[in-house]
């Protein structure tokens, strides 16, 4: 089982979009893929028009492996599944706290799957706190998409930081552009200097109103518009990220 | 791992109103048509069945092979394959995890196409008020059995987590009791297979038979017989189209099965057909010997190229290529044998003798009507001991004819255990043939690994001397020095082997296993 975390300090810079996208194409050639919605503002839940149960919630997934199990939903793509997240996610960070090795508790939590799924991606919510450092310890890899400026940039030193200072795997972080618009001089200056380089991957997703539009589809843009060109960009990720993996 | 439910299954009359059935549901769910798909199902299993016998179901419809769990409806795993093959093998899927699945069916055995049948599906998803499918119906209509009338069933497959959506669903079916049948995923299978002109487990290399250890000798040798001969046909049209090795195999195991059987008929069956018969599958099991042995040869063909340096592996093309074209050879002159006039009467005539009212003459039959319990407690016991005393006069320099002749032994008190197992209690029967088989598995690595040095030994005798056979010559030797070692190893290891054979517990048991008919 490879664990693939979709991080972000910074908000909208397409967590969910890669999330959701990525997770569809590792359905369709590793399957079957788990996606954990752990943002309580459930897009990508909303993403696979799907409900959480109505007696699940943040202390169910606290509990783990078969409360978990039990929650898991199809999505309506074969071999696509999602642990959709509740509003009572807002709670986890305080109710981690009340456990002994908050760290190392998601990564116990979803032990039980891993012989059922080859992936499993992690839908993260903006910050840094006490479940993004679950999230970084439960995570083979950390993807972080960053809109190229220096807003950005900055996000993803703090991260790399942060991640020093805990004594956390570095090797683990790996970034990569979305939203990238060619007319934009920074955006270009950006790419350049950084593409490819340690820890940031070479495909980049190009600005693509069609991802925009997942909200309209309530699908992966793969899976509805496989040609578009943010899509195929995903593609050509997944395919450079399937190949570092594989090494 | 907890498991997922699977789908659910309905056998439908043509008379229950669909778009009835679908407005009657809750409102909250709607009905998304999908395409119409028309496909033709393969089925694929091995000749004796394997797949089916762990309610595996090996299809192949499109371009994608799947292999299904006939109890859940799961699909296991899928694989892509180019053309429609008539048979193949694990190793020429592509796909690891679906190859190493047929591998666990059968390492032996093809996969060979059994039959197809069109199919044609409609299909429904059932979305709920935010359009999310929650479970999906399926109409899958069948050719008709007899009088042409398609047949239809249900498919209703859950989506995960949706459990109480597929209930529902399921439970308004209820309210048509007379167009729908609940029915298991496993006879909805047997429906396709029925469809497809496919009887499975039809075949077995070792048919049971119920034997009563009152009847008489004659008659329990004859229902022991006939259905060995069975095995015989069943293979012989196999053997020819050289799809996998079990065909000749399954062969020669019924040929001595059929002589293990006929030595111990003496004053049961008549002298003279009795001879006749004897000779008859000693000829059959010499004319299939060779082809065995160069069977056994190629199937190790990678183990014997492992045994060498890397650098000494190719060396050994030349042997192999030489070893397939003899393989040809001999099969197309079984073939020919096996196509005879001659072998074919043989075989209706033997038919037609196990099936015919036999001579009742004390006098040329005087012990035909001997119980079966008393022929069989007094031949196994006289095998076992045959094999006990054996056993132990084998020192550890015994001749390979020694061992061979042990062999054959432990092979006869194995046959006979298995002709009378019907009438032995089984526990009992279980351990004794599983430590036997220990034995037989030591004698036969022995047995097989001097034969293979011989055969080598006289192949290198046979290339001409000259710079062209010097790499051959060489890899021919590494691989001789190869197996002796190993043989050298099996050799030392006998002795253990023998004597967990050879102890006062087996010794009980086969007693307890005699004396049940005393």
């Amino acid at each position: 089982m490879k664990t693939i975390a979709l991080y972000s300090i910074k908000g909208g810079v397409g967590k969910t979009a890669s999330a959701v996208n990525l997770a569809y194409l590792s359905s369709l050639g590793e399957p079957p893929t788990l996606i954990c919605d752990l943002d309580p503002q459930g897009a990508s839940s909303f993403y696979f028009r799907i409900v959480p149960n109505k007696k699940y919630s943040s202390r169910k997934f606290l509990k783990g492996n078969k409360k978990i199990y039990d929650n898991i939903k199809g999505t309506d793509y074969e071999n696509l599944d999602l642990l959709p997240s509740d509003f009572s996610y807002r709670n986890l960070d305080i109710e981690l706290l009340e456990e002994k090795k908050p760290q190392k508790k998601l990564r116990k939590n979803i032990q039980e799957l891993s012989t059922e799924y080859p992936f499993i991606f992690f839908d993260c919510p903006p910050n840094l706190t006490l479940l993004s450092e679950s999230v970084f310890v439960a995570s083979d890899i950390v993807l972080v998409p960053l809109i190229p400026t220096t807003l950005s940039l900055r996000t993803f030193d703090q991260l790399v930081g942060f991640f020093k200072e805990s004594r956390l795997d570095t090797s683990k972080i790996r970034g990569f552009f979305t939203m990238y618009e060619r007319r934009k001089a920074m955006h270009r200056e950006i790419i350049e200097e950084y593409s490819g380089k340690k820890r940031f991957l070479k495909r980049i997703i190009p600005y693509n109103s069609e991802v925009e539009k997942m909200g309209i589809y309530r699908a992966p843009l793969n899976a509805v518009r496989p040609h578009a060109p943010a899509s195929m960009a995903y593609q050509e990720l997944w395919e450079e990220l399937r190949g570092e993996i594989k090494q | 791992m907890r498991t997922i439910p699977g789908p659910l299954f309905f056998r439908l009359s043509d008379a229950l109103d669909l778009p009835v059935f679908f407005k009657g549901m809750e409102k909250s769910f709607t009905f998304q048509a999908q395409p119409v798909r028309k496909e033709t199902l393969d089925w694929f299993d091995t000749f004796d069945w394997k797949a089916w016998s762990r309610k595996s179901a090996i299809v192949r419809s499109g371009s994608r092979l799947a292999i299904l769990d006939m109890k859940s409806g799961h699909e296991l795993c899928g694989a892509p394959v180019r053309k429609r093959p008539r048979s193949f093998f694990p190793n020429d899927i592509d796909d690891k995890k679906t190859a190493s699945r047929l591998l666990g069916i059968s390492k032996l055995r093809a996969f060979i196409l059994y039959g197809s049948v069109e199919t044609e599906t409609r299909k429904w998803r059932i979305l709920d008020e935010n359009r999310k499918t929650v479970a999906s119906i399926e109409l899958l209509s069948l050719p008709g059995k007899k009088d042409g009338k398609r047949q239809l069933f249900m498919k209703l497959s859950p989506v995960r987590g949706y459990g109480k959506e597929l209930e529902t669903v399921a439970g308004h079916l209820k309210q048509y009791p007379d167009h729908s049948e609940k029915i298991t995923c496993l006879d909805y299978h047997k429906e396709i297979l029925t469809a497809a002109g496919i009887t499975p487990a039809s075949y077995s290399s070792k048919p049971s038979v119920k034997l009563k250890p009152g009847d008489t000798i004659q008659d329990s040798a004859r229902k022991l017989l006939l259905p060995t001969l069975g095995v015989l046909y069943a293979n012989e049209k196999w053997i020819s189209k050289n799809i996998d090795t079990e065909f000749l195999h399954d062969y020669r195991v019924a040929v001595r099965r059929t002589r293990s059987i006929l030595a111990q008929l003496k004053g049961i069956f008549p002298p003279e057909e009795l001879s006749r018969y004897k000779k008859v599958f000693r000829e059959l099991g010499k004319r299939t010997g060779n082809l065995r042995d160069l069977d056994v040869y190629l199937l190790q063909a990678d183990r014997f190229r492992n045994l060498l340096p890397g650098t000494m592996r190719d060396s050994l093309d030349t042997f192999f290529t030489d070893l397939g074209n003899r393989h040809k050879k001999e099969l197309k002159s079984l073939n020919r044998y096996l196509g005879s006039e001659k072998h074919t009467r043989l075989m209706r005539e033997w038919e037609a003798f196990l099936r015919s009212e036999m001579p009742s003459d004390p006098d040329i039959t005087p012990k035909a009507g001997t119980k079966t319990s008393d022929v069989a407690v007094s031949t196994i016991r006289k095998a076992w001991k045959k094999v006990i005393r054996h056993g132990r006069e084998i020192s550890g320099t015994a001749t390979d004819t020694e061992r061979h002749t042990m062999r054959i032994e432990c092979k006869k008190l194995r046959y006979l255990l298995e002709f009378y197992a019907s009438i032995l209690p089984a526990k009992n029967l279980q351990t004794v043939v599983r430590q036997l088989k220990t034995l037989q598995d030591n004698l036969g690595t022995f047995v097989d690994l001097s034969v293979q040095q011989g055969y080598l030994n006289n192949y290198l005798s046979r290339l001409e001397p000259g710079a062209d056979n010097i790499s051959s010559a060489a890899s021919i030797g590494g691989l001789v020095t190869a197996l002796y070692h190993e043989r050298e190893n099996v050799r030392m290891n006998f002795h253990n082997t023998f004597d967990t054979f050879d102890t006062p517990e087996t010794e009980a048991l086969f007693n307890e296993l005699l004396n049940k008919h005393r």
